[in-house]
């Protein structure tokens, strides 16, 4: 089948051990204030144009006839800079599953992040199944049908878990969305004993607070758990979207 | 580290204080009518009397230029009647040799003089002359320890590691005064590891002693590096290989080798630039090791895969318990210690030139990609062969002291050519636009393709965006694109490899391309590639440098041809960006990038801990960035002293971020 992907990144050094590679899927039930990919949040293909290095010189207004440019009204295809991109590119699993073999005898393993990638999950449960001999990770914001989730992470070796707030009106408030399905899921997340690391970004004075962060201890027990710094450079992508970062002052 | 040797020379650069310039020479020795070999000793006894002792108390490993500078030993009109005669290969002086270290630490000089030549013991002679000034002075400080080490060393053989140290310093000193240039300090931890394995056993020493004593010695190798500038300050060739298989086919990697990384990693410095020969069978450890040293920034360690060089050097005609020995020369052209006299960087070969001419000439008549390849094929033949006809009558400047400290016997025991090969990335990624868009798609045609590149692209923004950012380039690990990388390296390899020279000696190919990254871009305009009229080629075997391309792609690709074809060397050189290395994690995936570069078939490889940002910043302020030390084609330097398009080169190649 057919899914969305925003980028494929080689050598992504923190999201599993050795050398990964790591598939971005476009699209994510989720809108956390803080994210940093948010190109990943809808699952359209977006415009994205880095403004910051733009001379303006107009080419890209120019009319043409290719057929992805249209929605657009934008030429992707002629800035001298390389500046416009279109984030989501459509592929079979079949594909992506190569593209990824292709570097198969020096890889350690996958990582499927996002966006969310239980958002697509059955194209995910078809891609892996083409990449037997690999490890297979995911990072996830625990969003999902627990149905859904079961039969992904009976797939993966590792899995990156994310809680976020442990309180559900600050869930709703920051993210979008309650943190019942992601509660659910974590349980069945213990219950498997799949290798896995629950990660809590540390936004300031949202998800860093004392109270919540022993809250976040509580409900994962032992599990282990890796508190990620504030991404300075978290807001960066928004302008090229044309979107304004929801935590900038 | 010794901080207030550091803060003397490195820091406040105190000794430059005390330089003094030595007069012309030339116009006497020409009015003697002196013969070249007396000139050059003539020289080298008068800047030895001339310098000066220069020397601190806390020094355990002194000596120090104070003559800033090498008169010529001919006259610009003797320079002219020499160049009519001869074929002069750049100062006309030696270069990019290894000395035998071995028999002077083991031997002393007194003795190697026995059997060398009356120049090379009037030489000598000087050598212990300031050497003896220098121990009445370190009496005189009452340092009786380090002046019976001066009474020693180098003029018998060296008791311990102190000595050994001290000898390697003042062979180093006098062959930089004797004029030559860029010459490699060799198997470093081979040759001096007994000497520090018997100290310690004996207690003579204890390991904290001994890395104080490496952190000295390293230190000295840049007091005076700013007089020894090469295309560009820093390229001055101050080479040291670590690692690698020795003659019993073991893997050698020992206390000095460690030291030594982590001295580096301590000192900061540009000097000595650290090179690990590595195979298979490594341990990781040394890649750790190695990837430490990477983060610190400096350019090195560079890594060179004996699976890969040794097996090219035997094709070449090494002998093995030669081609096992193998070192680098100035940046990384591989050269055989002792007995070797190759001449490695003599000739370069621009790829894109080739391209240039077949795409104006040959292009509109072939009807297929295949005839265009066999245009291209001859044409590099014929370019090859220019290149190589044109080094004729070669003659070096003689240089008594380097030639005694070899072990030539006579004549050496090898005298081959090294040919770079430049822009191979442009010209690869020129053959796939040219096989992917005239030959399989048909979207652009001959002429059209021809006009634009003339034009520099000025008139076709959509064909430049086509051609330089929507066609595979070298590194995407596209087939047509490995296979026309292949198809270069084979023709180079197979058509250079083992021609004879006019020494009686052969050629041999390389993937280095020196400064012609800059230099060669120029010679043709833009190209199909959609590189722009004036844009530089990348350095050495490296992607091109607006390749947008993935880390492991880049590796399978980078690995695919079989490179034991262009075994005069050059690097796929990396940049990463200094976030990187944040986590341990971090440290031990880019070793294990590095490994599998090296299980994969690379040959040589050198990694840059780069931030543009911070190199920009380090253009207007440079005030703020005096140690800020970068890595150009094959040595690391201080950014800020670079020429601004040696600069730009480093801000614009790709940085990494994983």
């Amino acid at each position: 089948m057919t899914g969305r992907i925003f980028d494929i990144k080689e050598f992504a050094v923190h999201d599993g051990p050795g050398l990964v590679t790591t598939v971005f899927l476009k699209g994510c039930p989720l809108h956390c204030a803080w994210c940093h990919n948010p190109e990943g949040q809808s699952y359209e293909k977006e415009l994205m144009i880095r403004e910051k290095s733009c001379h303006h010189c107009g080419l890209c207004f120019k009319p043409c006839t290719h057929p992805e440019c249209q929605p657009f009204h934008r030429c992707i295809h002629i800035c001298p800079d390389d500046l416009i991109r279109i984030a989501g590119e459509d592929l079979e699993a079949k594909e992506l599953a190569q593209r990824i073999r292709k570097n198969k005898d020096i890889l350690d393993g996958v990582t499927f992040s996002g966006g969310e990638p239980l958002f697509q999950a059955e194209f995910l449960l078809e891609t892996i199944s083409y990449l037997d001999g690999l490890k297979i990770a995911i990072e996830t914001s625990g969003y999902a049908e627990p149905e859904t989730f079961q039969r992904v992470i009976d797939k993966t070796d590792l899995v990156y878990f994310d809680i976020k707030l442990a309180e559900e009106t600050g869930h709703i408030r920051y993210t979008g969305a309650s943190n019942n399905l992601i509660l659910q899921n974590l349980n069945l997340l213990k219950d498997s004993k799949k290798p896995c690391v629950i990660r809590t970004p540390l936004i300031p004075g949202i998800t860093d607070t004392e109270k919540n962060l022993r809250e976040i201890k509580r409900l994962i027990e032992d599990l282990p758990h890796e508190l990620l710094p504030y991404n300075e450079m978290a807001g960066v992508k928004y302008a090229m979207l044309g979107r304004k970062y929801p935590l900038s002052l | 580290m010794n901080k207030k040797l550091f803060d003397h020379y490195i820091i406040e650069k105190k000794q430059k204080n005390r330089r003094i310039e030595a007069e012309e020479v030339c116009g006497l020795y020409s009015s003697l009518n002196l013969s070249e070999e007396e000139r050059m000793i003539r020289r080298f006894e008068y800047l030895m009397s001339l310098e000066e002792l220069y020397f601190l108390d806390e020094e355990q490993i002194p000596f120090v230029r104070t003559v800033s500078n090498t008169p010529e030993i001919y006259t610009p009109e003797e320079w002219e009647e020499r160049k009519k005669k001869h074929y002069i290969h750049e100062s006309g002086y030696r270069s990019n040799l290894c000395p035998d270290y071995e028999k002077v630490l083991r031997y002393g000089l007194l003795k190697v003089a026995e059997s060398g030549s009356e120049s090379f013991k009037r030489m000598v002679h000087s050598i212990l002359e300031l050497t003896g000034k220098y121990e009445q002075e370190a009496r005189r400080h009452g340092l009786h320890e380090l002046a019976d080490m001066l009474k020693q060393v180098p003029a018998s053989p060296a008791r311990t590691f102190h000595e050994a140290l001290l000898c390697l310093r003042i062979l180093n000193f006098a062959i930089w005064v004797e004029g030559n240039y860029q010459i490699s300090l060799g198997r470093f931890d081979q040759y001096l590891y007994p000497y520090l394995e018997k100290d310690l056993n004996e207690n003579i020493l204890n390991e904290q002693e001994a890395y104080e004593l490496l952190s000295e010695f390293f230190l000295s190798l840049n007091k005076d590096n700013d007089i020894y500038p090469g295309v560009q300050p820093g390229d001055n060739g101050q080479s040291l290989m670590l690692g690698g298989k020795t003659k019993d086919g073991s893997y050698l990697f020992n206390k000095i080798s460690r030291m030594s990384l982590e001295v580096c990693e301590e000192l900061k410095l540009i000097d000595p630039k650290i090179n690990i020969r590595v195979d298979r069978d490594t341990p990781e450890e040394v890649y750790l090791l190695g990837t430490r040293l990477t983060k610190v920034g400096l350019g090195f360690p560079q890594y060179s895969n004996d699976d890969v060089v040794i097996p090219g050097l035997l094709k070449l005609g090494y002998d093995y318990e030669d081609a096992v020995e193998y070192v680098v020369a100035a940046c990384w052209e591989f050269i055989i210690p002792k007995v070797a006299d190759d001449v490695v960087n003599i000739a370069a070969l621009s790829f894109p030139k080739t391209i240039d001419t077949c795409l104006h000439r040959d292009l509109v008549d072939c009807n297929s990609y295949e005839e265009f390849l066999d245009c291209v094929r001859k044409q590099l033949e014929e370019d090859i062969d220019g290149h190589r006809m044109s080094v004729n009558g070669l003659r070096f400047v003689c240089a008594p002291l380097l030639e005694g400290l070899m072990d030539w016997k006579g004549k050496a025991k090898y005298v081959n050519y090294g040919m770079h090969g430049v822009g191979l990335s442009t010209a690869v990624d020129s053959l796939t636009a040219i096989q992917i868009h005239i030959y399989e798609k048909k979207d652009i045609g001959k002429e059209e393709l021809i006009k634009a590149v003339d034009e520099d692209f000025k008139n076709d923004p959509v064909m430049l965006h086509l051609l330089r950012h929507e066609t595979e380039k070298l590194g995407s690990n596209d087939e047509r694109s490995n296979r026309n990388l292949q198809f270069l390296i084979d023709r180079f390899g197979t058509y250079l490899n083992n021609k004879p020279n006019d020494q009686g000696g052969i050629w041999r190919a390389g993937t280095g391309s020196a400064m012609y990254y800059l230099w060669y871009a120029d010679e043709i305009g833009a190209s199909a590639d959609g590189r722009r009229k004036k844009e530089p080629f990348a350095a050495n075997y490296s992607v091109s440098l607006f390749a947008d391309v993935k880390p492991f792609s880049l590796l399978k690709a980078m690995t695919s041809p079989d490179l034991t074809q262009v075994i005069n060397g050059g690097p796929l050189t990396l940049e990463f960006h200094s976030s990187v290395f944040a986590s341990d994690d971090a440290i031990r995936s880019v070793a294990a990038y590095v490994r599998q570069f090296i299980l994969q078939g690379g040959h040589q490889l050198q990694l840059n801990t780069v931030n543009a940002d911070t190199l920009r910043d380090a253009q207007k302020h440079p005030e703020n960035y005096p140690l800020l030390i970068v890595r150009i084609w094959g040595w690391s330097a201080y950014f800020v002293e670079l020429d601004k398009a040696y600069q730009n080169h480093v801000i614009m190649r790709q940085e990494y971020r994983i």
